[in-house]
């Protein structure tokens, strides 16, 4: 799913954000990437998305090159991948069911399934009873959860979060946590950039460090 | 497949409305000022046409008037006039002998007395010369002219209505001017549009940026920024085809007074259907485009951060 050779992310400024990452994440696997702030956690997760691009080596992605991937393939490619922001970057002036059936007219889906699929993945994050407030309304953990509905509204085979319960306490971390745990075991690929050993500690899944760009530990596919 | 495409436009333009109608006061300055921007070229249209009309009708009236030779016998004129009429240019001549003439100076000059002393008629005998209606366009008449001149009978040939040519000379000149200013001021209404549109797409550049990282296209993240520009630039030109229709309205009374005062039936007329679609396909497109241009540039520039 995910296979990183040699990849360097230098930014224009001569800074090397990552360097000479080594990485293979297989279809269905769920893995951590931790380390300090500014390790390049986040950095990591932006190249995998095509926001940023890789400076050297060969990142595949689903099957794509990264290098090679072409800016106006770049929307297709995104389709296949969820992703859940710390900030959860959800539209304020929508409701709810308008912010989780986002992807879904974005990619053109069917009108008559757009209401089906938005209740189910609101009924997984459990909010079905909160589909026609507004964020702003929500509580903290709330918001993620609609945040993690767009991401999985699609049902893409890979999920990526940036730092998602960053803002939780344990209790809401937790309920986020298994949310992904649950995901992972449907099948989906899920890849979390985090700095909580809490969350690491309690889900037993495969760990990447990063330390100051270059891979510092990798504890391997868990059984 | 082609159903849901439909639907998914449709949807786009009623959200769009939505959007634009959430922002009245906004909305309405910029198709006001769309709207006046477009009725300026679209006035002048007007009054050209109007004016090109109420010429046409003197135009009928283009007579050459040929003043004789004084000495020369009713034979010969009506020999003459038998010749002129035969001409594929003129429809009808008249005659006016020079004892016809003399009445009538007397009876408009009022110096009947003064001239009754004379012991000799003054005047000329005249034939007026009323060109077929195939040959009223001025430079049909000025040949004409020219061809009567050639009559050795003739003292002098002149057009009547030669200022009709010099108006039409005018007109042409004024409608090269309102084509150039048309050009301007559609310029004028893609900036204006375009800078709607800019604003627009900076105010929601949050909600462009989410977009992009879900996936959508940029002919999606577009699509109501187009349908924007193009519904404020339709009633923009609507709202200049309404200032356009005021203008006459308040015109027309004082226009049909003049007019009659010259004993003319003319109206002032409004433009055509051909001309309101034109007017208006050209608010609309005009609206699209300098959104495209606008919206082109400035999506560019937003990408996630
Ligand atoms: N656009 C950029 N230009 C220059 N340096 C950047 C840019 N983005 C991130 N960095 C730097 O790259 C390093 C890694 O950042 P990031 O991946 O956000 O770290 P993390 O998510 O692990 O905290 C940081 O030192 C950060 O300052
Ligand atoms: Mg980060």
């Amino acid at each position: 799913m995910i296979e990183f050779t040699h990849v360097f992310k230098r930014f224009p400024s001569g800074f090397d954000a990552l360097r000479d990452i080594n990485l293979r994440i297989e279809a269905g696997e769920m893995a951590f990437i931790t380390g300090h702030s500014g390790a390049g956690k986040s950095t990591l997760l932006r190249l995998i998305t095509a926001i940023e691009r890789p400076t050297r080596g060969e990142a595949l992605v689903n099957g794509r090159n990264l290098t090679k991937l072409q800016r106006r393939r770049i929307p297709y490619f995104r389709r296949e991948i969820g992703v859940v922001f710390q900030d959860h970057k959800l539209l304020l002036d929508r409701t709810v069911y308008d912010n989780v059936a986002l992807p879904l007219i974005v990619t053109g889906a069917d009108d008559k399934e757009i209401p089906k699929r938005v209740r189910a993945a609101l009924e997984m994050v459990g909010l079905l009873d909160k589909e026609r407030m507004y964020p702003v309304t929500l509580s903290g953990g709330e918001q993620q959860r609609v945040g993690i509905a767009r991401a999985v509204v699609n049902k893409p085979p890979l999920l990526l979060a940036d730092e998602p319960t960053g803002n939780l306490d344990s209790k809401l971390s937790d309920e986020i946590l298994d949310l992904f745990l649950d995901f992972h075991h449907h099948g989906v690929t899920v890849l979390i950039a985090t700095h909580d050993p809490h969350l690491i500690d309690r889900a037993r899944q495969r760990v990447i460090e990063l330390n100051h760009g270059e891979l510092a530990l990798d504890s391997g596919a868990v059984a | 497949m082609i159903r849901n495409y439909f639907l998914r436009h449709a949807q786009v333009f009623f959200y769009t409305l939505g959007q634009l109608s959430r922002t009245p006061v906004a909305s309405f300055l910029t198709v006001a000022v769309i709207g006046i921007t477009l009725a300026l070229p679209a006035g002048l249209y007007v009054a050209l046409e109007n004016v090109q009309r109420l010429a046409r009708g003197w135009e009928d009236n283009g007579q050459i008037s040929l003043f004789l030779k004084q000495d020369l016998s009713d034979a010969d004129i009506e020999k003459l006039s038998g010749k002129i009429r035969k001409l594929p240019a003129v429809s009808w001549v008249d005659y006016i002998s020079r004892q016809a003439a003399l009445a009538e100076f007397k009876k408009l000059s009022g110096f009947g007395d003064a001239l009754g002393s004379l012991d000799r008629n003054p005047l000329p005998p005249v034939l007026i010369v009323h060109p077929a209606g195939s040959h009223t366009r001025p430079d049909a008449l000025q040949s004409l002219l020219k061809d009567l001149r050639r009559y050795s009978e003739v003292e002098l040939a002149q057009l009547d209505l030669e200022w009709v040519r010099r108006l039409y000379a005018m007109l042409d000149l004024a409608k090269q001017g309102v084509l150039i200013l048309t050009a301007g001021l559609a310029v004028a209404v893609l900036l204006i549009i375009g800078n709607t549109i800019r604003l627009a797409v900076l105010n929601r550049r949050d909600e462009i940026e989410i977009i992009k990282l879900i996936g959508g296209t940029n002919t999606f993240i577009r699509r109501p920024f187009l349908y924007s520009g193009a519904i404020q630039g339709f009633l923009g030109a609507i709202m200049a085809w309404l200032l356009v229709g005021l203008g006459l309205l308040i015109l027309s009374g004082p226009v049909h007074r003049l007019a009659s005062l010259y004993g003319s039936l003319f109206v002032v007329e409004n433009m055509g259907f051909l001309a309101t679609l034109a007017l208006i396909g050209t608010g609309g497109l005009l609206g699209w485009l300098g959104s495209r241009l606008a919206v082109g540039r400035h999506l560019q520039a937003i990408e996630p951060r």
